[in-house]
């Protein structure tokens, strides 16, 4: 009883940074429609800027910050200067992908040749820890959660109650429909992928802090976590993908729990396998398998 | 000297095996496997369970299941079918009319499911140290060393000519036009009768068989096989040199392959060693390789030997 309360704990704080890294690869796919293996690679440069911050002794949650709106104009780039020329000239959905694996893949060696292949840390965070209700939970995992939450409920409140959101909706519903509603879907393309890019980074940093140490493959190994549980939550849909990441987040620390930790990677494996297999439109089927790709 | 040439001749011959199945997969029937390199994995963990003594009989120091004392050509047999057997389950996964990037991220997933299942169950096939102590060059070890080598070298190149002749039954021909017809147009080669699930299965199986040989011959030159040595980034080399060639191209990617695994992966190591930490010349070799092959999908896809189109009669 005591191993299963501390597992829903464990999945809990998981679930909350896969939720943080899923929303944001939800909300480029949604608006994209392309399938972005380098944001793996993303998180790691993320979580390494996160390292260099915190050695100069800066606050880890300003470095998170930091390394958020680093990401988020790194992945902007990325989209406008490679991604969505490739798309208009029409490349082919697999070469998108394979483009996507090749940056992740080059990204990665870079993120090596600079820091080296040993494994990291950013040292002791705080070792105050809570007891909730029988759940223990270190201060820095609480204090994610409560970060997830606050991020979620801010992408809630853009995407309905402001005109930039409406916009956002609108142009990942029907981009040329927008277009000519004279919503500048360019622009509002660049607004996503900076809003992913800024959550990738924060999810790389976050992850970081929860995990002992990490390494460069750090962000290549959360990314299928990541990518079940926004397939899971419905690929392209924020809430799905909030879901979809506590699912995910509570399968793994409760297989790790009750079987062989190795296997808490397995389990989402598994989900995305079986998802994209069964029912690649998400749980609730409203994510569409068979869109094109959109610049 | 001569030691390196039959290294790099070996390699060679390996390679081109595993790029032309990749190719007739993805260049020629448009599966884009991101899990290729887990044939050539179950080719040489096949090759390796079937040659190795019984666990019990080599002291026990490596666990792993099979262990048949199996001759060289049976157990190169062995890891033929385990490659085609890999190679189809694969493909079911490629079987749901997804569009083509989902496969190929459900295939990537796959190659990353395999590694770590592999690394985590040390007693299946010795885990993440991998399993060694493999007879090098296994069919001649009764001859001098040195003709050893070069006899080894004559049966890949042997491998590699018959299986250029199976491979163009594949790629060439009624077959060949059926797969094309597919990757170009699925719902248009079905309508005319082809079947598409029994073709992506068989071309799955073809090209892990190819795999599974490719796998099988380097085990046996190497002596030894481990998790590291099929990371999900050695399927990009594979992809990178049929792209750099020219899918769907057989000439093509056989200069892609000779270009990408000897030329490029091979000559970062003739770089300076830089002292202030080892390994930057292949960390260095995977970043050409992905700038590579991004700069060939932007620059050239077409790669640098185009598939040739049939020319049908009449006006076109």
């Amino acid at each position: 009883m005591q191993l299963l309360i501390e597992a829903i704990g464990f999945g809990i704080a998981s679930g909350a940074v896969i939720a943080l890294g899923a929303v944001g690869f939800s909300v480029q796919f949604g608006m994209s429609n392309i399938l972005n293996i380098t944001y793996g690679s993303l998180m790691t440069l993320g979580a390494y800027l996160g390292l260099v911050l915190i050695d100069r002794g800066v606050n880890a949650w300003i470095a998170l910050a930091a390394a958020g709106v680093v990401i988020g104009v790194v992945s902007v780039g990325f989209h406008r200067w490679l991604l969505a020329p490739l798309v208009r000239r029409g490349t082919r959905a697999f070469a998108v992908v394979i483009v996507t694996v090749s940056a992740g893949v080059v990204l990665q060696y870079v993120i090596v040749a600079f820091a080296g292949p040993d494994a990291k840390s950013y040292g002791e965070q705080s070792g105050q820890t809570f007891h909730l209700a029988g759940l223990i939970l270190t201060a820095s995992q609480v204090a994610i959660i409560v970060l997830t939450t606050a991020l979620m409920l801010a992408l809630h409140l853009l995407l309905t109650r402001s005109t930039l959101g409406r916009a956002m909706r609108a142009t990942a519903s029907n981009r040329i429909l927008a277009q000519s509603c004279g919503i500048n879907t360019d622009r509002i393309s660049d607004v996503a992928w900076l809003l992913s890019g800024v959550l990738c980074g924060a999810a790389g940093v976050a992850l970081a802090i929860t995990t002992v140490s990490f390494d460069f493959s750090l962000g290549p190994v959360f990314l299928i976590p990541m990518i079940a549980a926004a397939v899971l939550g419905g690929i392209g849909q924020p809430y799905g993908a909030m879901l979809g990441g506590m699912v995910v987040g509570m399968a793994s620390e409760l297989a790790a729990a009750f079987s062989n930790p190795a296997y808490r990677e397995v389990v989402a494996f598994a989900i995305l396998i079986l998802m994209l297999l069964i029912r690649p439109t998400g749980l609730f089927g409203t994510a569409s398998a068979t869109r094109r790709l959109t610049a | 000297m001569e030691y390196y040439a039959i290294v790099l001749l070996v390699y060679l011959g390996t390679d081109l095996l595993a790029a032309w199945g990749l190719n007739l997969e993805f260049g020629v029937a448009g599966v884009a496997n991101l899990a290729f390199i887990v044939t050539i994995a179950a080719g040489a963990y096949a090759y390796v369970v079937f040659t190795l003594p019984s666990p019990a009989a080599g002291g026990s120091f490596q666990q792993y299941v099979g262990g048949l004392s199996l001759p060289f050509p049976v157990a190169l047999a062995g890891g033929v079918l385990a490659g085609a057997v890999v190679g189809v389950l694969i493909g079911i996964t490629g079987l749901k009319r997804l569009r083509q990037d989902y496969q190929a991220v459900a295939m990537l997933v796959v190659s990353l499911m395999a590694a770590t299942i592999v690394t985590a169950d040390t007693g299946f096939l010795g885990g993440n140290a991998g399993l060694v102590l493999l007879p090098n060059f296994a069919p001649f070890s009764d001859q001098d060393p040195e003709i050893q080598r070069w006899l080894f070298v004559a049966i890949v190149a042997v491998c590699c000519v018959g299986g250029y002749l199976v491979l163009r039954r594949f790629t060439n021909g009624p077959i060949g036009r059926a797969l094309r017809a597919m990757r170009d147009d699925e719902n248009a080669a079905a309508a005319i009768g082809k079947d598409i699930v029994a073709m992506r299965l068989m071309v799955q199986a073809v090209g892990g068989g190819f795999g599974g040989l490719s796998g099988a011959l380097l085990v046996a030159f190497i002596g030894g096989w481990s998790p590291g040595a099929w990371a999900y980034v050695e399927t990009l080399a594979l992809l990178t040199a049929v792209i750099v060639g020219g899918m769907g191209n057989n000439r093509g990617v056989t200069l892609g392959t000779f270009l990408i695994a000897i030329v490029l992966l091979q000559g970062v190591q003739f770089l300076p060693q830089m002292a202030f930490r080892i390994g930057l010349r292949e960390d260095l070799g995977w970043i050409v390789l992905g700038v590579v092959t991004i700069a060939f999908i932007w620059l050239r896809p077409q790669g640098m030997l185009p598939e040739r189109r049939p020319k049908y009669g009449g006006s076109s």
